[in-house]
């Protein structure tokens, strides 16, 4: 049956248009990842008036490609400028950066392509093999589970700032309190909106993401004293070793892959908590001498296997009930009907063809991504050799041009202004950025649902223990938090121990 | 003299240019300031925004702006010149529901109309082989049985659906609670996880999943909308009178623009989206989705709009009954 629905989708897939536009999907997609502001879920956006006027699967084929090469592409301004061209490469710059600064930046972003392509291509396997299957589990997770999950990737904050940990919880609660701002879905109110119509669906979080890492980047980088020297950095010319790289860490690539495609099947859940978690989970699992957060191979390949990973998992609900793992996905489905197909059930009995047609779709742009990707790694790289001078008010207008696009609003950009200026603050004191990024996307997450749980079992708690799956959860997480506390006070007595022993 | 001669000319020149710069309408980018997320809905409207810039010979982007029930959009519009560059989606939550709640302060006569587009009946919908529930009555039954305990979304809160199940439950003396979403899918997720008792179902959602849902009941008295569920009983069937008709039980949407732009600029949009909306190609687009084209030009608009303000404002704010009649089961 599913062998038979490829196959019929073989015919579909296998026209130079389909072909070509899957490429050109993915080429596209890479540049509006890599440019921070626009991402994956802009690029569909903007396409899809062209693609709904084109043969079914060269359309989706089109879509799912800039889906596909946007959720990589911004991880290529986050291992070179450093900047997160999405908020899905947030997590890259832990690892990516600093393995530039060495001097590594071709074989990271070789890594990054690569992971993605093979982490994307394992979430395919999952799309294809378990689509069905896996959509039945997810729709086990109602609201008791989601705010469980969502207490799991908070707790995430702690393991990742594993250096200052009462910094990255304050960082956390700073994220957790501006998700607060805009219209409460409750009880309809406004918070903290102080009049403002801007405010009422709180801060676009790509506005947030740009400004608190782009613009205090270049703030930082106008500072130092070479802005019209010309870097004399020796650049490597990548390879398709990139692959071997990567696969190094076939154990890493397998988990996180695991991870992305199961977040994925969530709805609501998404890649920028896939990326961060994966990464948590490499860094927890990985020896001192991999050394994260000073350029071990192993973050990248966490975290841009995780968030690819996450692109076939959220077409495992989007296609088999119809119901979109996010908001890029949402788009997809609304191009899927446009172009006359329902996505749900009766597509899979009905329309194998489509359906086929799709995987195809999504594997190729995958295979695109790794060898365009890595062909294309020295355009990206020559990057490091533009003078700061040229290279900082460049980077500053397609930031404002990307941030605006949103949503056509210049709000947005006093927004990414303001959070410009927190984020170099929070530098200057030494606090770290990305646990803002997670607090911002986790608390309506757990809020709403929350309240959505409480609402449905009529105020009583038990709900979160009388569902297995949730109770599960909350067990993993009292665990987790008692292992962190035990951590924090073990490194403390050590360092206690340590001090006194130097005196 | 000389003087007189030069404030003249300056009119003139003033007036000749403006005129000119009517003459060139659109020059650049027109833009439609969508109330929603991505989606579904969103698509119709790029749908509809293609063929309109083909018409108008500039592109069309539509700029989904969520928040506060829709009504976000509507002041960023508001905000815009009232040049034609901006086009107000115009969804009746925020054009006709939010002002009738008092949530916003404008009516629907503080627009400008260019064209009907689209609308989407809704109807109430339980999972698919729901042993507790047959019919409507058996739905009614069981909640005037166990008050306070059924469960049910219309997505969001405060939206139309939200307002006309909670006017049917009204009638029936039924009171349940209204769980918010996020998103519809999210909610149809729930209903068929068993989480929900029943919730709005669209046309759309239906169309993707028929074997997911059993249809109770459509939200309309119109022959289309009943075939569009594969005939299940619509209000009239089960003689539930909401003292609601044609479009006001309904999500629809007419394209607006603000109340002050040029008559000469307005009617040029209106000549774009006209010929847009007549084109065989939207038309089957649209309708492949499930939602209706309309066809009702600006002339028609308070002839059509009216009716589903006045209804809207006079059927009673069903939502602060249901909020209340649960404050007091607690």
């Amino acid at each position: 049956m599913l062998i038979d629905s490829i196959l019929s989708g073989y015919g579909l897939f296998m026209t130079p248009m389909a072909i070509g536009l899957t490429l050109l999907g993915v080429l596209f997609g890479l540049v509006v990842g890599a440019l921070p502001g626009l991402g994956p879920l802009m690029g569909i956006i903007l396409l899809l008036p062209v693609a709904i006027g084109l043969p079914p699967v060269a359309a989706m084929g089109f879509l799912i490609a800039i889906f596909v090469g946007g959720s990589c592409g911004g991880s290529i301004s986050a291992i070179l400028l450093p900047i997160p061209g999405t908020p899905l490469a947030a997590a890259t710059l832990f690892d990516g950066y600093p393995m530039a600064k060495k001097g590594r930046a071709s074989d990271a972003i070789g890594i990054a392509i690569s992971a993605s392509a093979i982490g994307g291509l394992f979430g395919g396997v999952v799309l294809i093999l378990l689509a069905p299957a896996l959509a039945q589990f997810a729709s086990n997770f109602a609201p008791p589970e989601y705010a469980a999950l969502a207490v799991t990737g908070l707790i995430a904050i702690a393991v990742i700032s594993k250096e200052s940990l009462l910094k990255g919880l304050i960082a956390g609660c700073f994220g957790l309190l501006i998700a607060t701002i805009g219209t409460d879905e409750f009880s309809t109110g406004y918070r903290f909106t102080f009049d403002s119509h801007h405010m009422l669906n709180g801060f676009h979080i790509v506005a947030v993401v740009v400004g608190l890492f782009a613009i205090s980047e270049m703030a930082y980088q106008t500072m130092s004293d070479d802005l019209i020297k010309k870097p004399e950095i020796e650049i490597a010319r990548p390879g398709f070793g990139s692959i071997f790289l990567t696969l190094k860490h076939w154990k890493n690539l397998l988990r996180s892959s695991t991870i992305g495609a199961f977040f994925g099947t969530l709805p609501g859940a998404g890649g920028v908590i896939s990326s961060f978690t994966s990464y948590a989970v490499a860094k927890a699992s990985a020896g001192p001498d991999e050394k994260y957060g000073e350029g071990a191979e192993g973050g990248v390949v966490a975290t841009e296997s995780a968030n690819n990973s996450t692109v076939g998992g959220t077409l495992v609900p989007s296609l088999a009930l119809g119901i979109p793992g996010d908001a890029s996905s949402a788009v997809l489905i609304g191009a899927l009907l446009i172009l006359g197909f329902f996505p749900g059930p009766t597509l899979f009995e009905q329309q194998p063809e489509i359906v086929g047609g799709i995987f195809l779709v999504y594997l190729a742009s995958n295979i695109f991504l790794l060898i365009a990707g890595i062909l294309a790694t020295p355009l990206f790289v020559y990057v490091l050799r533009i003078p700061k001078a040229y290279l900082i008010p460049i980077v500053l207008l397609l930031c404002c041009i990307g941030t605006y696009a949103l949503q056509a609003s210049v709000f947005d950009l006093f927004v990414m202004l303001g959070f410009g200026i927190v984020g170099i603050l929070f530098r200057a004191a030494n606090y770290p950025l990305s646990p803002i990024v997670i607090g911002i996307i986790l608390g309506p997450l757990l809020e709403n649902n929350l309240r959505r749980s409480l609402l449905i079992s009529d105020n009583g708690y038990w709900i979160f223990l009388d569902r297995p799956i949730s109770a599960i959860l909350i067990i993993v997480n009292i665990i987790l938090i008692a292992g962190a506390v035990w951590f924090a006070l073990r490194g403390k007595a050590h360092s206690n121990t340590a001090l006194m022993d130097k005196h | 003299m000389r003087i007189k001669k030069l404030i003249a000319a300056s009119i003139a020149a003033v007036v000749i240019s403006s005129s000119a710069a009517l003459a060139e309408f659109p020059e650049r980018t027109v833009e439609n300031i969508f109330p929603w997320s991505a989606g579904v809905a969103m698509s119709v409207s790029q749908i509809i925004a293609k063929a309109m810039g083909e018409e108008l010979g500039v592109s069309l982007p539509v700029v989904s702006t969520p928040g506060a029930a829709g009504t976000k959009a509507f002041k960023t519009a508001m905000n815009r010149p009232a040049d034609g560059y901006t086009i107000f989606d115009g969804y009746v939550a925020p054009l006709v529901l939010q002002p009738v709640l008092g949530n916003a302060d404008w009516t629907y006569k503080d627009f400008k109309p260019l064209h009907s587009a689209v609308s989407n009946a809704f109807s109430i919908g339980v999972k698919k082989g729901d042993p507790r529930f047959k019919t409507f009555e058996d739905l009614m039954e069981y909640g005037k049985a166990n008050p306070g305990k059924l469960r049910y979304s219309s997505g969001s809160r405060n939206n139309l659906p939200h307002m006309v199940i909670a006017k049917v439950l009204q009638t029936y003396g039924v009171v349940a609670q209204n769980i918010p979403y996020k998103t519809d899918g999210d909610a149809r997720k729930d209903l068929k996880a068993g989480v929900l008792d029943f919730s709005f179902i669209n046309v759309g959602a239906y169309l993707q999943d028929k074997e997911g849902f059993d249809i109770l009941l459509v939200l309309s008295e119109l022959d289309g909308a009943k075939k569009s569920y594969d005939g299940a009983p619509n209000i009239t069937d089960l003689g539930i009178d909401t003292g609601l008709s044609g479009l006001a039980p309904m999500g629809w949407t007419w394209w607006l623009v603000h109340k002050d732009t040029p008559d000469e600029v307005a009617d040029v949009l209106r000549e774009a989206m006209k010929k847009a909306m007549s084109r065989d190609d939207v038309k089957e687009a649209i309708t492949r989705v499930g939602f209706v084209p309309l066809e009702w030009d600006h002339t028609q608009y308070d002839d059509v709009v009216g009716p589903v303000s006045g209804q809207l404002g006079a059927m009673g704010n069903a939502l602060k009954w249901e909020e209340e009649e649960l404050k007091k089961l607690n």
